[in-house]
């Protein structure tokens, strides 16, 4: 099942599939760790609509969510179908 | 030799950085930046090393101002050795940095640092094994308690007499990207250029279609200052010249590729997803954990600091104790610096008496000199302490968590979280709260920042409100007054934020992507070294400014002499700008106290003082001889324009030296001053149209 990272609910945990968009933003996803394949838990959300603090690689990160929703990851027991790079 | 300390934020580079250089440093700024740039020299082994504090950075790729610098400093000056720090307890990102130093530089040494929170947070590093799988060496340290360090230097000293560059493991590349980079190596090394760097770094950036490859540069950089200053230098930086550009080989290669779907983008991601990819195959050589899932400290405080009921209380009262040690505890080390002028003012004067100096000077020196240069000094303590809260929150790592909380508030002005901190630093004082915009990645963000900053009233401007309001508005009404007018510049600071994210062009709205790093528990010297560089730069970089400047108000003010304060140049202006003040109900008394008013705002009321011909001193006797001259329509009119009005000269000055640019600080006090007389006309008008007295 595919849903975007923001929709996740607090305590959730995701896969990475892909990210939308490019440029800087997606590139500083990269950076952080936010790469296909990589797993996800969404700790909490701020309140008001406030960013998500999310654990990936053993360390927590804060992301609006407009960057989430910007995430489509899937769960993590489906077996993660290995996709040509040139499709992402 | 040159020693540069690379790696993410927060791994403790600066820790081992004043570990090494200890009080040896110097902080100035890279060139055309407000980024800080620290070098230390120190002597080991018969070896003059020069050290460099680069700033953190998650990737050689550039992203933000900090990370240009960084990447720049190794590409263009080639240190020696690189430093590169790594985060133990966090380690599998933090090597996806050190991957990308290892293809770029030859001569690297890794820190294993924070080995006490690997340990606590049940993680076992087998440093050897690390060793072996990068073939480069590790040392283990824990910075904060001084552990490692030296062995860490001693290392790198080794690494860098080596007679040969030392092979680190190459990562590799699945199948497709392996060939792609060996065809590209083909067509580069024959080309001279080329051999400046090592191959394969070359041909994978010349892949992602890199810029900087194929350009070169000269420094202009005068490398070791010949200050005598040994602690602060502020000049001393580094500025780079393009050359020329060389158009390297390939370009028809990139073109197959493109068609074939490898765009630069996909490179970048091929070569990203690779290393990470390669990291967590050999993460398991050398990591294992013990206990995972047991929450660390850093998850129960967060479980309160970051809750949704108490996470807000609890910022609330951090900054209240911000505020209460950096404006209220230190009000009588400002009142002490006060007095201490006023006294060395008048054994001056005494001398120059028995000295039969002429009148005027003394009164440059009481009235001009040491009564504006004073007026900045009394901010010192503010700033000292402001900023060693600042230093223990951000070191603590508790300042990122207040951009978290505070961002949703800022994303509906266009802002970023880290921008709260510093609004919320202008209700003390507009200088520091300028100031604090330094941690704002984004260059725009920070100068949209520094732009309204002054528009939220500091405690000084309260205070002088606060009279005003108490005699006109008796009573509980006063209450109703203070809080509209606290509400208008909340509504003026959304509106302005708004307003100039169409003015300063941004062709990308950045990202808030942050980390929220572990909680630390900050070093006395990493407190206390940043709080005496920043105030002792504040000082430097003020002190010209205001004291040309305070020259200039006190002869304004003081001539021609002898005639009442109308008849001065400055009571003059009051006069000729009485033409603005008419249509706002303003006679040219509060002319002369709002001109008077940019140098320093607290000075406002002994200005009407002098003006109402109320000797006292009292604030309470002056507001009250006011009421006389005016209605309470005129008074709230007053107010309005006086909260919204620039704070003062050393805000002014210091927008102009964080900003860099007259261009900007002049559009900030334009934009401050028309600003404020619009929102006086209309509160003037509508107020008369409603019938107000
Ligand atoms: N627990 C622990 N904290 C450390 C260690 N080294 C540094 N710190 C703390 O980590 C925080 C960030 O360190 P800093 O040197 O400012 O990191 P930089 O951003 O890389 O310059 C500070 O509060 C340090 O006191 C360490 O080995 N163990
Ligand atoms: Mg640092």
């Amino acid at each position: 099942m595919e849903r975007l990272l923001g929709d996740l609910k607090s305590g959730e945990c995701a896969c990475v599939k892909c990210i939308q968009g490019g440029g800087a933003i997606r590139r500083r996803m990269m950076d952080m760790g936010i790469v296909p394949g990589v797993e996800l838990e969404v700790i909490r959300r701020a309140p008001f609509g406030g960013p998500l603090q999310v654990r990936l690689k053993g360390y927590y990160l804060a992301m609006r969510r407009g960057e989430c929703a910007k995430i489509a990851v899937t769960d993590i027991n489906e077996e993660l179908i290995e996709q040509p790079l040139a499709s992402r | 030799m040159k020693i540069a300390l690379v790696g993410n934020p927060n791994v403790g580079k600066s820790t081992v950085f004043n570990v090494l250089t200890g009080s040896n440093q110097q902080v100035g700024n890279w060139a055309g930046k407000t980024v800080e740039r620290k070098s230390g020299i120190i002597q080991r082994a018969n070896q003059t090393i020069e050290m460099i504090d680069l700033p953190g950075t998650y990737s050689l790729t550039a992203y933000s101002q900090e990370e240009i610098i960084t990447r720049e400093y190794i590409l263009r000056e080639n240190p020696d050795v690189v430093m590169a720090m790594v985060d133990a307890s966090n380690i599998e990102r933090n090597l996806y940095l050190v991957l990308q130093i290892l293809e770029l530089a030859p001569r690297v040494v890794i820190g294993l640092n924070m080995m006490d929170l690997a340990v606590s947070s049940g993680l076992t590093i087998h440093t050897a094994e690390l060793a072996l799988a990068l073939n480069v060496p590790v040392i283990e340290i824990v910075a904060a308690k001084g552990k490692g360090i030296e062995e860490f230097l001693d290392e790198a000293i080794r690494v860098g007499t080596l007679s040969q560059d030392p092979l680190p493991r190459k990562v590799p590349y699945p199948q497709a990207l392996e060939q792609k980079v060996r065809a590209m190596e083909g067509l580069l090394s024959k080309n001279p250029w080329a051999t400046r760097y090592p191959l394969r770094w070359l041909a994978i950036k010349r892949l992602e279609r890199d810029p900087e490859i194929g350009q070169d540069w000269k420094a202009s950089a005068p490398g070791i200052s010949q200050s005598k200053d040994s602690c602060c230098d502020t000049g001393y930086g580094v500025s780079y010249e393009l050359l020329k550009t060389t158009s390297l080989p390939g370009e028809e290669l990139l073109e197959t590729y493109e068609a074939e779907g490898w765009s630069k983008d996909h490179f970048e991601m091929a070569f990203a997803d690779a290393k990470y990819q390669y990291i967590s195959e050999i993460l398991p050589k050398f990591r294992t954990t013990i206990n995972p899932g047991k929450p660390t400290w850093t998850d129960s405080i967060d479980a309160w600091a970051l809750s949704p009921i108490w996470g807000y209380p609890i910022m609330m009262a951090v900054l209240g104790l911000v505020f209460w040690g950096s404006f209220v505890a230190s009000a009588p080390l400002g009142g002490a610096i006060s007095q201490g002028m006023a006294w060395s003012a008048e054994v001056i004067v005494r001398l120059l008496q028995w000295g039969q100096a002429p009148e005027f000077i003394q009164s440059l020196i009481r009235d001009g000199i040491f009564a504006g240069v004073g007026a900045v000094l009394a901010f010192v303590p503010q700033i000292a302490i402001f900023f060693a809260f600042f230093s223990l929150m951000q070191d603590s790592g508790y300042l990122a968590r207040a951009a978290f909380l505070g961002d949703r508030f800022m994303q509906l002005m266009g802002l970023h979280g880290k921008s709260f901190f510093s609004l919320v630093s202008g209700f003390g004082c507009n200088v520091p709260g300028i100031m604090a915009t330094r941690t704002l990645e984004d260059p725009k963000d920070r100068l949209i920042t520094m732009l309204i900053n002054p528009l939220i009233p500091c405690v000084p401007r309260l205070g002088v409100m606060s009279a005003v309001v108490a005699a006109f508005f008796p009573g509980s009404r006063g209450s109703v007054v203070m809080l509209s007018l606290l509400m208008l510049s909340m509504f003026l600071v959304m509106v302005s934020a708004l307003f100039m994210r169409r003015v300063v062009k941004q062709t990308e709205r950045s990202a808030f992507v942050m980390e929220l790093p572990l909680y630390h528990i900050p070093t006395l010297r990493n407190v206390l070294l940043p709080t005496w560089q920043k105030t002792y730069s504040f000082l430097k970089r003020a002190w010209t400014f205001i004291l040309v400047a305070s020259i200039v108000v006190w002869f304004l003010s003081s001539y021609p002499q002898g005639v009442p304060m109308q008849a001065t140049w400055a009571g003059k202006m009051g006069g000729w700008l009485s033409f603005i003040g008419a249509p706002l109900g303003f006679d040219w008394r509060i002319m002369v106290s709002i001109v008077f008013g940019f140098a320093a705002k607290e000075t406002t009321l002994s200005t009407l003082g002098i003006l109402y011909g109320v000797a006292a001193n009292a604030s309470q006797s002056i507001a009250q001889a006011m009421t006389g001259a005016m209605t309470p329509l005129n008074a709230y009119t007053f107010l309005v324009v006086y909260m919204l009005y620039i704070p003062c000269l050393a805000s002014v000055v210091t927008t102009y030296k964080e900003s860099g640019s007259l261009g900007w600080t002049s559009f900030g006090v334009a934009y401050n001053l028309i600003l404020s007389f619009i929102m006086g006309w209309i509160v003037f008008h509508g107020g008369q149209a409603l019938g107000f007295q």
